[in-house]
């Protein structure tokens, strides 16, 4: 349902707006807030958009392309790698990246080497290749080029946790001038805001962009135990004590036989 | 979940069954199964004071406890514990945590299940044979007891110096809380043997140091490093508390040596997993590890 609320307010809003300057971009999300609860297994969040076009634009041969990317809070993450020593394996050299999205996602109408060119790709930053990847002081370079081994590796890894996604062809054009696409958000997202970017191009050249933002956060049983947890880690830990003394205490009077 | 409820039942059985704490086949058994070891050391640790609170409680309605005795080896275990908490911490910036505890479980399970297993074969060799068990009757006195600061207890009938009490304390302690486990099958040994202390106040005094020292070891974790699971612990302790009843039930109709043997053959076959594990190519060279970030 809110699916088909979101389409007619889009279409409402593509129609009604009249003064514009070539080519602007309407956006619209299914959530702007996802709620983790115990029983949360992932979720999908669904953009909508609209390419909105005043009456001067001369309409050409549309062929647009649009590309959605949602970002996650950034964290400071050590690659590492393990190498043979005496037999053993064990972990050896490493890298740390700092400020590196936790969360990357990227969906795009056609693939994104035949969206626009490298240049315009590095300069926004769209793609987990592209991305920028700081690294830490004391591990020499001041950013991880795009054959670092470190890099790849994280990014493979974070692939496999769903935490790194792209969908060369995740985004559809229900209308020439509406897109829609769907980005999976998996059970193990980390809790922050989320920036939602959306680029139209046409001929390989940047129209318009929007940004927007997702929150997601925990809530209730999960959030307590969350924030207690880290914040409160003496609370939380004299808690699990007191519960244990009581299971076992309850357990002996359960079972008691003398 | 389920699976962990029955892993806690299953080890809260072998460890009724062998009368041993678990800790140390329970935090290999979450690891194999994909748990990472800090999070299964830390909410193993929890389980222990389960466990072992359990048991001291029916040991000190017994009256089977030496609390001075008691007293004195949680203090010193507290210590021990603090100083293994920061070494866990320590260990795990550096990114060697897991190769640590690896290698600790593969020394310390080879090297007890080798032991057990020597002296069982060699009980049940005597057992067919007709002979009875050679009954190790250690001298009144050895080097430990010729140490100074020397103390009374009375409820152990001992004078011994309190430097051995506190080196075993501490070295429980640090242990414990670097691999989750109460540490009951070198404590029992160690206050037998070094310290003569009578078998039937060890067990008691050394529960209560188990639970002490764990109790200590888990706020720590929880503390300063963030690693204790509370839901996971708790269906460990329940899944534990069940499984050991039956444990112990059953274990009453198994011979005594034949237990061990089984005990050892277990603990072995861990520990060679784990040394396998070492060994082994790892399927990925690669891992992450989160250091910071702002996850609010």
């Amino acid at each position: 349902m809110t699916r088909f609320a979101a389409w007619f307010t889009l279409c409402a809003l593509a129609l009604a707006a009249t003064q514009a300057r070539a080519e602007q971009l309407i956006v619209a999300l299914s959530a702007e807030e996802v709620r983790i609860t115990s029983n949360f297994t992932g979720t999908s969040i669904t953009v909508f958009g609209a390419i909105e076009r005043d009456a001067a634009t001369v309409s050409r041969a549309e062929f647009y392309d649009v590309v959605v990317s949602i970002k996650g809070p950034p964290e400071t993450v050590v690659t590492r790698r393990k190498d043979r020593l005496v037999g053993i394996w064990l972990n050896s050299e490493s890298r740390t990246f700092v400020n590196i999205p936790s969360f990357y996602a990227v969906n795009s109408s056609r693939p994104l080497s035949e969206v626009t060119t490298p240049q315009i790709l590095k300069r926004f930053q769209i793609g987990a290749d592209d991305l920028v990847f700081p690294v830490s002081a004391g591990d020499g370079a001041q950013s991880a080029g795009q054959d670092d081994a470190f890099r790849q590796a994280f990014v493979r890894l974070k692939q496999q946790d769903g935490l790194y996604r792209t969908e060369a062809y995740g985004v559809k054009f229900p209308g020439t001038e509406i897109f829609q696409t769907a980005v999976q958000i998996p059970a193990n997202v980390p809790v922050g805001r989320y920036v939602v970017t959306v680029y139209l191009f046409r001929d390989g050249a940047m129209l318009a962009s929007d940004q927007s933002e997702i929150r997601i956060s925990k809530m209730g049983f999960e959030q307590f135990t969350f924030d207690l947890a880290h914040n409160q880690g003496l609370i939380y830990g004299l808690i699990c004590v007191i519960l244990a003394v009581f299971t076992g205490w309850l357990a002996g009077l359960i079972f008691r036989r003398d | 979940m389920f699976i962990i409820f029955g892993m806690g039942g299953a080890v809260g059985f072998l460890s009724g069954l062998f009368g041993v704490g678990g800790g140390f086949l329970l935090t290999p058994l979450l690891i194999f199964s994909g748990i990472s070891p800090a999070v299964a050391v830390a909410s193993t640790t929890a389980q222990v004071v389960a466990s072992s609170s359990s048991a001291a409680i029916t040991y000190y309605r017994r009256r089977m406890i030496d609390m001075k005795l008691a007293g004195v080896l949680v203090a010193s275990g507290v210590v021990g514990s603090s100083i293994g908490v920061g070494i866990f911490s320590l260990l795990r910036r550096w990114g060697q945590l897991d190769l640590v505890i690896a290698l600790c479980y593969v020394t310390f399970l080879g090297l007890v299940g080798g032991l057990m297993l020597t002296e069982s074969i060699r009980a049940m060799i005597n057992a067919r044979k007709g002979r009875p068990a050679p009954l190790r009757r250690p001298g009144q006195h050895n080097w430990a007891h010729g140490l100074p600061f020397k103390m009374r207890f009375k409820r152990s009938k001992l004078y011994v110096s309190v430097i051995p009490i506190i080196a075993i304390g501490v070295g429980i302690g640090i242990l414990g809380s670097l691999l989750g486990i109460g540490g009951g099958f070198i404590l029992v040994p160690a206050l037998i043997y070094l310290l003569r202390v009578p078998t039937n106040i060890v067990i008691g005094t050394s529960l209560i140091q188990m639970t002490g020292t764990m109790a200590v070891a888990t706020v720590l974790q929880s503390t300063s490093n963030y690693t204790v699971d509370g839901v996971l612990a708790l269906i460990l302790m329940v899944g534990g508390v069940i499984g050991a009843q039956f444990g112990a039930r059953v274990g009453a109709h198994v011979r005594g040596d034949q237990l061990r043997a089984m005990l050892a053959l277990l603990v072995l076959g861990v520990g060679i997993r784990f040394f396998v594990d070492l060994v082994q190519t790892p399927a990925d060279l690669f891992s992450l590890a989160t250091l910071a970030g702002d996850t609010r």
